[in-house]
């Protein structure tokens, strides 16, 4: 088997191993989801408040966004903050593969986590609460791989630049809860004021979440949606390759 | 032709040299050991040795490649233990073994690596498990997984308890058996009294000694102890007719006299001359670590300016 293949498959052996980041990296967005659903009144209702959309509707490419943040900005830069602080990086740069192979290694496995732990949780909309299938699929797909990208990046850099697992710890979350609020996370971007939905727009999770919900329902996600996202990819992604430290 | 040459190696942080105009070459298949006090840049040559950090000056050949330009050829045929690595911690030793197996064209069978560093039972167990000295071991697996021509092995002992030590030091000699030549920095000077064929002292960046251990010790001009009871009493005034002898005195009923050169034989001549033997003769010899004292400033006596004061 190549090298590749196999710190690949090492990475995401490990990653299994790690049940915390199993939890809430593949499982808690679909649980989330299914907890709100049977147990918050009127949740798979029309409401009044969202303009007699449910709930539900607005909350499943939420979870999406959530599961994603989690993943960038909660398990992704400790892992690297520990390969730093234990040496592992300095380590792999005696031998003839360069560590950058173990970060993309990192980022596929995330990536593949990112995927399954979405589509747990598209099921149980779909299954459970009669959310429709994402209506236009390929845009779908488009606006997933962008927001996965647009958070992992930050994820990375992050994880560049923090000398430790705990100051990555640190960052991550520092990064993560103001993420999530832009996400809509506690208050949905439909009932936001207009100059905070204008800033939510303008953060990757904002921008993630208005284009999976577009693509969701069936219209074509907006050029500032997907703009925003491919450029904090393409930006943070490059800052955080530049700057990375391999100890 | 040396397997590794270094010519006035220069690495600066800060403004400050702190590998400072070293040279010296690895012969293929010695065992040549890099002693020095904390800071002395001992860690930091052989990182420039392994490509790991690129010198401000001089020049590094590695079986007759540059490691900074030809990293991927070096790499391939060196291979390092680093000080204060470690791998995942839910890794498993076999997955490593099998993983870095993988980076390399010609790697060895791991699973007759494992035997011979004692781990083959281990192979299941989590990194995070093992001993401080399972560790070590498994880190010189990884070194050598790939079959390399040079191991370098960095502070491969400190922490290990003694028995630990001890049998990580066959395991270095069985490597060089092998056919691979290693490079082992160390601050024991008893592990390189043993393991070593030469050994290059460093301090504050530079080279102060390139020697076998033996000459190491010659270098110092060595002053031999002796301590026996003569079988009957004997005036020390014939003692001090004895060219090689520098002190006479006394220890309880044993005579104690100090020396260098022949001393011993000139002692033990003299006493069959005279029909007396010694009983309960010891000779104690300078050591290496008194060598090394003394070509370091680590003898509490920072400038160096003493030697021997103590």
């Amino acid at each position: 088997m190549s090298a590749t293949m196999n710190i690949v498959r090492t990475e995401a052996r490990l990653f299994a191993r790690d049940p915390i980041a199993l939890f809430f990296g593949l499982v808690f967005p679909g649980l989330l989801l299914l907890l709100l659903g049977l147990f918050f009144p009127g949740f798979d209702e029309p409401s009044a408040d969202l303009g007699g959309d449910r709930y539900i509707d607005v909350y499943a490419p939420i979870v999406l966004a959530l599961g994603l943040a989690t993943l960038g900005l909660v398990t992704l830069p400790p892992i690297l903050g520990t390969y730093r602080q234990f040496g592992i990086l300095r380590r792999l740069r005696t031998t003839p593969v360069h560590p950058a192979r173990l970060l993309w290694a990192q980022l596929a496995v995330h990536v593949g986590v990112a995927v399954a732990a979405a589509a747990i949780a598209i099921l149980i909309a779909v299954v459970v609460f009669d959310v429709p299938f994402p209506e236009s699929p390929v845009w779908f797909a488009i606006s997933f791989l962008l927001a996965a990208a647009s958070t992992f990046s930050i994820g990375l850099l992050v994880g560049a630049v923090a000398r430790t697992t705990v100051s990555a710890q640190a960052i991550g979350m520092a990064i993560y809860f103001p993420m999530l609020f832009f996400a809509g996370v506690w208050i949905p971007r439909s009932i936001m004021s207009d100059g905070l939905r204008t800033v939510s727009d303008f953060t990757p999770l904002g921008s993630s979440v208005q284009a999976l919900a577009d693509s969701w329902y069936g219209s074509t996600p907006s050029a500032t949606n997907l703009a925003v996202m491919v450029a904090y990819a393409v930006v943070v992604g490059f800052i955080a390759v530049r700057v990375f430290r391999w100890e | 032709m040396p397997i590794i040459e270094v010519a006035n190696l220069v690495k600066t942080y800060d403004d400050v040299n702190v590998v400072d105009g070293v040279s010296f070459s690895v012969e293929e298949g010695e065992i040549f050991g890099i002693v020095g006090p904390n800071g002395a840049g001992k860690t930091t040559t052989v990182e420039c040795v392994e490509g790991l950090r690129r010198p401000n000056g001089g020049s590094i050949q590695v079986l007759g490649l540059d490691p900074i330009r030809d990293r991927y050829e070096v790499t391939q045929r060196l291979g390092a233990q680093l000080q204060e690595s470690r791998l995942q911690d839910k890794i498993k030793v076999g997955e490593a073994l099998e993983l870095y197996a993988s980076f390399y064209r010609d790697p060895a069978d791991w699973h007759e690596l494992l035997d011979r560093l004692g781990l083959q039972d281990k192979v299941g167990s989590k990194y995070a498990k093992l001993s401080g000295g399972q560790k070590q071991r498994l880190a010189i697996a990884l070194a050598l997984v790939g079959s390399p021509e040079i191991a370098i092995l960095d502070e491969l002992t400190t922490g290990l308890d003694p028995q630990a030590r001890r049998s990580t030091w066959d395991t270095i000699e069985e490597i060089r058996a092998a056919g691979v030549t290693v490079v082992l920095v160390t601050h024991f000077m008893e592990e390189a009294e043993r393991l070593c064929d030469r050994i290059m002292v460093i301090d504050h960046g530079r080279v102060v000694a390139l020697d076998s251990p033996s000459g190491l010790i010659r270098k110092i001009g060595s002053e031999q102890r002796l301590t026996f009871r003569p079988s009957e009493p004997i005036d020390d005034a014939v003692f001090a007719n004895l060219p090689e002898v520098t002190t006479i005195g006394h220890s309880g009923s044993h005579v104690v006299i100090t020396g260098t050169g022949n001393v011993v034989q000139a002692v033990t001549a003299l006493l069959a001359g005279l029909g007396v033997v010694a009983e309960e003769l010891r000779v104690e010899q300078t050591s290496l670590e008194d060598a090394y004292l003394e070509l370091t400033s680590g003898a509490g006596d920072p400038d160096g300016t003493e030697p021997g004061a103590t």
